[in-house]
Formats: structure tokens, C-alpha cells, sequence
């Protein structure tokens, strides 16, 4: 499925936030989901279905004052 | 080296701030950016007994993975303080502080909106309609903002948990600029005011809590000196001196001079 995650193009085999996560190694904790901009809470990770086209934008804690 | 908590150093009395939903021993606020690494930054970060520590959130560079500054922080206990740094107005503000709560599981917000880059001054309007709209949404919110006490009044309206007028443009250094209307703040805002932004000593903070401040927020002065734990410490003590200061009460400032001995005339021969 193709998915543009963080601006680049993937073609991933995965359904949900939860499988596409551990596709690509990210731990989950201290991070933040949005599907074409809207946030999807970490409660419906394992459900949430993904679909061809999304854009995915993942997003982390950093330093900062 | 362990360091003894102040409190248990100086033998001072428990004297604590509340601020929304916690309690805080510490009235040092500090920020985890510009340090030169993640080592340093904790290690200086535990030396300021620091309960409540500042972050920003970014988009993940998958290709650049960095490291989980979060794990020695939380390990410390210090509360996590997202900011909405890099929001240019409230409705990216907004955004941000939600991608915050669910990234870091805190309702807790430092509201940034700077638009300006050179000078990083924060835009009172949007953060006024943010504040509005966040404070809805659940959220403590802390908004950085220019030392307005007008502002401060329209934000406690629209339920801030504090406000965080700044003493210099964040980053400078140049201490407390904002002496008059930082006062003026304090003596009538009815939520805490931690001053926050341009403070680059320790005597700056000490200023600011002898003024009457609740907490201040120190970042860049303690990340960018030749040795941050040391600077920590120094920051922990200057902030502690001041709210005690502040506590027994400044003797009033006089024109001339107030004689501290006698004047009698024994050496009249």
C-alpha cells in the first residue's frame, strides 16, 4: 500500500497505525499519529485501518526550552 | 555525587508552589534544549532538582533516528512541560499542544507562538485565542508571553494555569528587561508567574524571585555554560535565595543614607 509518511512515499504491507509503528521500528512511546492531519489517539492504534495514499505524519519529543 | 536536596541543606521551611494539578518543591523550571549532549543535559537537569523540565516536539527524521531524551528525565521524576514551539499562530498552537497530549500522555502545555523569528517575540493574540480554546479542551496551560500585565488579566479570564511573562527575548541572556511591568504582573495576577526567557545568571532568577515571581524557567544559560551541572547548582541556589528573600521581606530603598550604627560622638576627644 502506498503511504506518505513524514513527506516520503512508502509502499508498506501494513493495515494499522500499531502494524505500520512496528513496521518501522518505532517504539511508540513519546510519539504522536496523524492521518491527513487529523491526530489519531493511541487507544485506536490497533484499529485504526489505513488506506492507500494517507499521508502519516509521526512525530516525537525533542530538546527544546 | 549526590546532592541533598536544598530544603534539607539550608534547614528551610517547606514552601511550596501549586501550579493546576501538582505540587512543586523546586521553583526552577528548566528547558532540555541546547545542550551539547543528551549526557550532560540530564546530568545538569538532575543538579537543578528541577521538577518541571521543558521539550518541544518535531516531525521524526526516520531515516536519523535520535536518541530517547525522555527516559532519564522521567527516570528523575521531573514532570514533562511540551511547548508549541514553532507554531505561528493558534491554530497550529492548537495542533500542537494535541499532538503533544498524545505524545507524551500530559495535558500540560507551554504555549509558544512566535512567529518572528529574529526576535522570537510571542504574538499576545493568538495566544490569548489558544489559551481560550485549550483551556476548553482540558488542558494546564502555560503561555509565554511579553510582560503584559493587561494580557496576564485576559488570560487568567479565559482559565491559564500561569503565566510566563518573559524578562528578554528568550536566548539573549540580558536578564530582566521588564522590571516595571514584571511587578505589576505580580502584585495582581491571581495565578502563579513564572518568569521565563532571558534570564542568563543566576542573580537575574534571584531577581525575579525577590521580586515576588512564583518559579522562573531557565534554559540556554545553564545548557551553554562551560560547565551546566555547576551552572545548574549555581541557578538552584540563586533561586532559592531569592524566594527567601523575598519571604522575610526587602528593606525599603532609601535616597540617601540610612546610618546601620550610631551616630554618637565618643571620638570627640
Amino acid at each position: 500500500m502506498k503511504l506518505i509518511i513524514n513527506d516520503e512515499i512508502n509502499n508498506l504491507t501494513v493495515t494499522t497505525i500499531t502494524s505500520l509503528l512496528s513496521v518501522l521500528e518505532q517504539p511508540g512511546k513519546g510519539i504522536a499519529v496523524a492521518v491527513n492531519q487529523a491526530i489519531i489517539t493511541r487507544q485506536k492504534w490497533d484499529d485504526f485501518q489505513l488506506s492507500e495514499n494517507d499521508q502519516v505524519t509521526l512525530f516525537q519529543a525533542i530538546a527544546g526550552g | 555525587m549526590s546532592v541533598l536536596p536544598l530544603n534539607s541543606v539550608l534547614s528551610l521551611p517547606s514552601d511550596e508552589l501549586i501550579i493546576a494539578d501538582k505540587i512543586f518543591s523546586s521553583r526552577l523550571f528548566t528547558g532540555t534544549g541546547k545542550f551539547s549532549d543528551q549526557k550532560i543535559m540530564a546530568e545538569a537537569l538532575i543538579a537543578s532538582q528541577s521538577q518541571l523540565v521543558t521539550m518541544a516536539l518535531k516531525r521524526i527524521d526516520l531515516a536519523n533516528q535520535d536518541d530517547d531524551i525522555l527516559k532519564p528525565l522521567i527516570a528523575a521524576g521531573m514532570n514533562l512541560l511540551p511547548n508549541t514551539s514553532g507554531a505561528r499562530n493558534a491554530k497550529e498552537a492548537v495542533y500542537a499542544a494535541h499532538l503533544a497530549r498524545e505524545a507524551l500522555q500530559t495535558n500540560w502545555i507551554k504555549l509558544e507562538i512566535h512567529p518572528d523569528p529574529k526576535y522570537l517575540l510571542p504574538d499576545p493574540i493568538e495566544t490569548l485565542i489558544a489559551t481560550e480554546q485549550l483551556a476548553r479542551d482540558g488542558f494546564h496551560v502555560l503561555p509565554y508571553i511579553h510582560a503584559d500585565p493587561v494580557l496576564c488579566k485576559r488570560l487568567e479570564a479565559v482559565g491559564t494555569a500561569a503565566v510566563m511573562p518573559l524578562g528578554a527575548p528568550i536566548g539573549s541572556n540580558k536578564g530582566i528587561r521588564t522590571a516595571e511591568f514584571l511587578e505589576i504582573i505580580i502584585e495582581q495576577s491571581t495565578v502563579p508567574v513564572i518568569v521565563d526567557a532571558g534570564l542568563g545568571a543566576p542573580s537575574h532568577a534571584a531577581l525575579a524571585m525577590e521580586m515576588g515571581a512564583d518559579a522562573v524557567l531557565v534554559n540556554t544559560a545553564i545548557a551553554v555554560a562551560k560547565d551546566p551541572v555547576a551552572m545548574s547548582r549555581a541557578f538552584a541556589l540563586a533561586v532559592q535565595a531569592g524566594r527567601q528573600a523575598y519571604l522575610a521581606g526587602l528593606g525599603a530603598q532609601a535616597r540617601t543614607a540610612v546610618a546601620s550604627s550610631p551616630l554618637t560622638a565618643f571620638l570627640d576627644l
